[in-house]
């Protein structure tokens, strides 16, 4: 019982280590859209800690650089992070019994990876402890990677040569989520039509084509059922 | 300063967002239909954050740009070797192969 309490914190550490290739370039690029856009640095910085969600820190940099409204920013991080909430659903399946800090630390850590990677390891909710061990462990080694990251894309991120496209890493961090979190056909159904809903629904404004195809890929997952029964 | 608020504000939000139903959830009973939709949350999103990533790069539909090769072989890795790093570690190196000799 010791044994694989204590392998379950290694193994959450362990299980993000090929995801920080995804995510330390994802860091840089944030670094450098920050150091090079006309925001103030310090608090571009500190949205690593305090937002702590990479795709909306982008976008929060990217309005106010184009001298957007501050509530057209704010309102576009909450569209892009709106999938966290349907996270926070699930991953509260999980943590009903903890402690108050506990579920307060979880909250802070959600992303995609965090999430993702752990219900995928832990695919029943009735086994918390190791969930939440497991969880934690991966949640610090990725909070601790953006921190540095992003600290070392705003101080030297331009010296990284364009030619070398890092940025792709992060489609392809999500491309291989996307394969192992497709299990069944209805899985299938939800990925098709999500991913046909938010590609029909590029060039929309406020990155909208996220959250409707998240929608849609459920709606879609959850009618498909009953023909696979 | 505008910006200082503006990421305490989106930070509070964001916070408001994650901790809201991991907060509630072991003081309500959950609907089972939430239940099953909580199944298909993973590969919705991430099909719908992936595939306009990698059919549009550059903000229009391109399905003939370097990404899309670049992407199902680093996707067909993650499949074979049921591991994300194996995706970076082949699909990176596909896409410098195929610019390197369509562009």
């Amino acid at each position: 019982m010791n044994s694989s309490e204590h392998a379950t914190w290694s193994d959450g550490v362990r299980a993000v280590s090929p995801i920080l290739l995804g995510v330390i370039p994802f860091g840089l690029i944030f670094g450098v859209t920050a150091a090079t856009a006309d925001v103030p640095l310090l608090a571009a910085w500190a949205s690593s800690f305090i937002v702590f969600a990479g795709a909306s820190q982008i976008a929060l940099v990217e309005v106010m650089d184009g001298g957007g409204a501050p509530a057209v920013a704010v309102l576009t991080a909450i569209i892009i992070n709106a999938r966290m909430l349907m996270y926070s659903a699930d991953t509260g399946r999980y943590t009903a019994s903890e402690s108050l800090w506990t579920k307060l630390g979880v909250a802070y850590l959600l992303t995609d990876q965090a999430y993702l990677v752990s219900t995928h390891r832990f695919p029943d909710p009735s086994n918390a402890a190791g969930f939440v061990r497991f969880y934690l462990a991966g949640g610090l080694t990725l909070w601790t990677t953006w921190q540095i990251s992003t600290s070392i894309g705003i101080v030297a991120g331009t010296a990284v040569p364009a030619s070398w496209s890092l940025e792709f890493a992060i489609p392809l961090t999500f491309m291989a989520l996307l394969v192992l979190a497709v299990k069944d056909r209805p899985g299938l159904f939800a990925a098709a039509f999500g991913g046909a809903t938010a590609v029909a629904a590029v060039g929309l404004p406020y990155q909208l084509g996220l959250p409707l195809g998240t929608v849609a890929g459920i709606a879609a997952g959850m009618t498909s059922e009953r023909w696979f029964k | 300063m505008t910006m200082w608020i503006v990421v305490i504000v989106a930070g509070i939000a964001t916070y408001a967002i994650r901790f809201v139903l991991i907060g509630l959830f072991g003081r309500i009973e959950v609907p089972p239909v939430i239940e099953r939709a909580l199944r298909y949350i993973a590969p919705a999103v991430l099909a719908a954050l992936t595939l306009p990533a990698v059919l549009s790069p550059g903000g229009v539909i391109d399905p003939w740009n370097a990404f899309v090769p670049a992407a199902i072989i680093g996707g067909i890795a993650a499949w074979a070797t049921k591991s994300i790093g194996a995706a970076i570690i082949v699909g990176l190196p596909a896409l410098w192969l195929v610019q390197a000799f369509f562009s």
